[in-house]
């Protein structure tokens, strides 16, 4: 089963998306993978990865790195077993904002990489940052992260079979059974 | 009137052109520059038109308040703004508490309200 999850930033998406991988490897007895996809820049990203990586010990994920092209992973792991990719928001910002420039036209690829990894896996659980909601006017180049996030999110939607919102670390089922 | 509303780039006017009686020419965009609602059978980006009084210092709340007939079964479709940080900027948080005030005086007034998420509709009243 794929599921979509989205919210606002520290409600408790990750953990909640954590919690359901796991439940759904363990159910079906496959492998278990985390789909890193933080490019580190600097010491303080590589503390945040390392905080993270912290965090999922005794969780029973293997750490496979896809900052960019999520589908070549799928070369080196079994295809069968449950994904969690957390974040679409930061493989997109990879796909679009890399260090040789800005690539506007990022969207339609991420968005088509990622319908193509649900697809091809039928068992992953995406996370995804709601940042829709905001009373700001944004210059071009965010504005057109900001719409290429919704499509790839939008597309996400319509090809798992559940949807959830996470707000204070509640769930509002939007497609699927609830949980 | 029905009001869909939810973030930006959500899929609201899909749905309300999948979910209703109405076509894409049927919906009037809205823009800063719009100091009074045209004659239309739906609307979309209130917000704009929203904007548009903050930006002048005039109230879009009393506007539609005294305009409400005009929307009498129209489909109103509208960004939802309210869920960021509190603007620096003295317009942008006026703005953003005026829309509000207006979501809510729609939402009150309307028969039907639909939150967009993902593509996904929910009707909350």
């Amino acid at each position: 089963m794929n599921v979509f999850i989205s919210g606002g930033a520290k409600n408790g998406k990750s953990m909640f998306a954590q919690k359901a991988a796991k439940e759904m490897a363990e159910e079906k007895k496959v492998p278990l993978y985390y789909v890193a996809t933080m490019i580190p820049r600097d010491e303080e990203d590589e503390a945040r990865v390392a905080r993270h990586v912290k965090e999922r010990e005794g969780w029973g994920f293997t750490t496979v790195e896809a900052g960019r092209n999520i589908c070549k992973i799928l070369d080196e792991t079994d295809p069968e077993g449950v994904f969690l990719l957390d974040s679409v928001t930061a493989l997109l910002a990879n796909e679009m904002f890399s260090d040789d420039g800005y690539y506007p036209e990022a969207g339609k690829k991420t968005a088509e990489d990622l319908e193509d990894f649900a697809r091809r896996t039928g068992n992953t659980v995406f996370v995804s940052d709601y940042i829709y909601s905001d009373a700001a006017l944004y210059d071009e180049i965010t504005e057109n992260y900001r719409k290429a996030l919704a499509e790839a999110d939008r597309r996400l939607a319509r090809v798992c079979d559940k949807v959830v919102e996470v707000s204070c670390g509640r769930l509002t089922t939007h497609k699927g059974e609830e949980i | 009137m029905i009001l869909i509303f939810g973030g930006a780039y959500q899929g609201k006017k899909e749905y309300a052109i999948k979910n209703y009686d109405i076509e894409i020419e049927d919906i009037l965009t809205l823009s800063e520059d719009d100091r009074t609602l045209p004659e239309a059978p739906a609307y979309e980006n209130l917000q704009k038109f929203t904007l548009g009084f903050a930006k002048r210092g005039e109230s879009a709340d009393k506007y539609l308040k005294e305009n409400m007939e005009l929307l009498k079964d129209k489909i109103v479709i509208s960004d939802d703004i309210s869920s960021g940080i509190v603007p620096v900027d003295t317009t942008l948080r006026a703005w953003r508490e005026m829309h509000g005030r207006c979501l809510n005086m729609l939402a009150g007034e309307a028969d039907e309200v639909v939150r967009v998420f993902c593509g996904i509709g929910s009707r909350i009243k």
